[in-house]
């Protein structure tokens, strides 16, 4: 069995709180992904697991064991860093067996160690080289190799595809979904990139100002954003978030007063909402269906300007307060300057509170 | 590999740079010449440039006699020239070793109000030294340190502290911690991430930083000359004590003693010379 759960997590560096009172919990077998924009506290959550970093409050526990006072070494940890952290003066075969030198195993345990590793990761051929004559993807590969060779007791990953560009971060990141799949341990992976954390995760958590927003599984921090933060961080396009005033409901239609334009929404909810007040709605750019004249459902407006994104087009409609995303297909004819009419789909409307929290 | 390096730059610059490169190296080169000519030879105007090299001068740094006596007596020269070594070398070990656990201190685990730390070290630095002298002098009167190795070594470290320091902090500060990390998770201690994974990488900055504090020390002369004794008494001093007297300057004399004086510092110069060029460009280099 391998587990990380973290109760209460606090890190303070003098007036700044890095991580706050953070509680997530991994099993086995899952993939955790810590996703937040820079200084969020992600790393620094990803470094106290480790126990590189001390923690000012609260608990660690992996497999069970509280592992608060315990040495980097004692958790029993592997990592892999956003940097690669290989040694620079040592080959690549040198650099993996590195992490069991410690442990004494033979010469010949070691060396068999380090071939199956350069297998699974197909090191083969650069095996008696120096970090310096490796290209990028080869070095993420070794830092890889280094983290599982040791059969630890979980894996953390620090922004491990951060480094490659564009073509090379796809082809590794399922080369590492896979290799993590096979290993079935706790891992945690901090990135700052959704794509990667909504593709690589069975868990998503996401942070903001050391706070701990949401956990929980891709589809639903993508379906069930749980306030405004995770909403418009999650998603590309990011999700428009319009601030609407309930003029009317009835039953589970409502009236909404959005860019001087009264429109009316279906919206399934078990919360009271009440009227005359401020809510905010969230719908994603690719929640709109374009209609061609003004109807009670739709938002009108103008096309401001459009940006082509392969497969689609993105639209920035201007209406007369403010501006909305939408993504459409190409085949439409639009142009700068026409007048259109967006109808959002029906149960993809997000509403948030004035606190900013989802009503449901 | 020289050739490339002419092709590269063009035969007119590479002519300027030497022409430069002459100018600079001229005072040496005169003063090579000087300790192998003849004391006519020396004195005269406009200087000889075609002379019978002898080695009479070199002779006279271990054996002299006084003026108008042909008795010669040892000089006692290779006793100064082992006083330079020993108390330079050792110092600059000492400082080196000191100021790269002190350096790595700083830049691992900083104190609350590090920098100013830093800064206080830096301050003794900030005053020209013979201000320092009298109160130096006066301390090393009472403890009885005058004269002694002890003292002086003592002395010559602290002189080169603030320095090592700096300098070896801020290598320190360019190498990447997640290496250290890294090797933290595989298991090394704390000493073996300083020996293992710091020391070899910072190996340039500890050559240029040891070769800036030896010739530093290797030149100092004021506080040598009023804190050694007779028997401590280092290069820069017995060179000194040549000039005046009865023969004023033999120039002969004093060509052939800094011909001696350049050996060590040359020798270990170009053992690191490498090292030495990665140390003073380190960090500008994208690594």
């Amino acid at each position: 069995m391998s587990t990380i759960e973290i109760q209460n997590l606090t890190k303070v560096y003098g007036d700044l709180t890095a991580v706050n009172q953070a509680d997530l919990k991994v099993d086995s077998n899952e993939v955790l992904c810590l996703l937040g924009p820079s200084g969020c506290g992600k790393t620094t959550t990803l470094r106290m697991i480790a126990g590189l970093e001390p923690q000012t409050s609260g608990e660690i526990i992996i497999n069970n064991n509280n592992v608060n006072l315990m040495s980097t070494r004692q958790r029993n940890i592997a990592m892999a860093f956003q940097f690669y952290a290989l040694y620079p003066s040592l080959t690549v075969s040198e650099n993996l067996a590195n992490p069991l030198f410690a442990d004494n195993l033979s010469q010949d345990h070691i060396d068999k160690k380090i071939v199956e590793i350069a297998e699974i990761l197909q090191l083969q051929d650069i095996l008696n080289r120096k970090p310096h004559q490796l290209a990028e993807g080869e070095k993420q590969r070794v830092a890889v190799g280094r983290a599982i060779i040791r059969d630890p007791q979980c894996f953390l990953f620090d922004e491990p595809l951060s480094r490659l560009d564009v073509q090379l971060r796809e082809k590794m990141r399922s080369e590492i979904k896979e290799v993590l799949s096979n290993l079935k341990k706790a891992t945690v992976i901090v990135t700052h990139d959704q794509l990667e954390a909504l593709t690589m995760a069975t868990k998503i958590a996401v942070m903001k100002d050391g706070f701990i927003e949401q956990i929980s599984t891709p589809h639903d921090i993508f379906a069930k954003p749980k306030n405004t933060f995770v909403a418009g961080f999650i998603g590309t396009p990011q999700m428009n978030l319009v601030s609407a005033n309930l003029e009317k409901q009835n039953n589970e239609n409502y009236i909404f007063k959005v860019f001087d334009q009264l429109i009316e929404i279906k919206i399934e909810t078990s919360s009271k909402l009440s009227d005359n007040s401020n809510y905010t709605l969230g719908i994603r750019p690719r929640s709109f269906e374009v209609e061609s004249e003004k109807s009670e459902h739709n938002i009108a407006g103008e096309i401001d300007l459009i940006e082509n994104m392969g497969a689609e087009r993105l639209l920035h409609m201007k209406t007369t307060s403010a501006s909305i995303r939408a993504v459409l297909s190409r085949s439409l004819n639009l142009n700068i300057g026409d007048k259109i009419f967006l109808l959002p789909k029906e149960k993809q409307v997000h509403l948030f509170g004035n606190d900013g929290k989802a009503i449901n | 590999m020289r050739k490339r390096a002419i092709g590269e730059a063009g035969w007119g610059w590479t002519t300027m740079a030497a022409i430069v490169g002459f100018i600079y190296f001229f005072p040496v080169l005169f003063m090579i010449l000087t300790a192998f000519r003849s004391r006519m030879d020396t004195l005269a105007t406009p200087p000889k440039w075609f002379f019978s090299p002898t080695l009479e001068n070199f002779y006279h740094i271990f054996y002299r006699s006084t003026a108008g006596s042909t008795e010669y007596f040892a000089t006692g020269f290779h006793m100064y020239f082992f006083n330079s070594i020993y108390i330079a070398g050792v110092s600059v070990l000492l400082a080196l070793i000191i100021g790269t656990l002190a350096a790595y201190g700083f830049s691992r685990y900083p104190l609350r109000g590090n920098d100013t730390y830093l800064f206080i070290i830096l301050t003794t630095r900030m005053l020209p030294p013979i201000i320092v002298i009298i109160p130096i002098f006066l301390i090393f009167r009472l403890t009885g340190l005058a004269g002694s190795y002890t003292g002086i070594i003592l002395l010559y470290t602290c002189f080169n502290l603030p320095f090592s320091i700096w300098m070896m902090k801020s290598f320190f500060d360019e190498l990447n911690t997640e290496i250290e990390d890294a090797a933290r998770m595989d298991g090394s201690s704390e000493r073996s991430v300083f020996f293992g994974i710091c020391i070899p990488q910072v190996k340039a900055g500890l050559a240029a930083t040891s070769v800036f504090a030896l010739i530093l020390t290797w030149n100092e002369f004021l506080f040598a000359l009023l804190l050694t004794g007779k028997g401590t008494r280092t290069m820069p001093n017995a060179m000194a004590r040549t000039i005046g007297g009865e023969i004023n300057v033999d120039y002969g004399l004093l060509a052939a003693m800094i011909c001696f004086f350049l050996v060590p510092i040359l020798l270990i110069t170009y053992v690191l010379q490498n090292q030495l060029l990665r140390g003073v460009t380190f960090g500008t280099i994208k690594k």
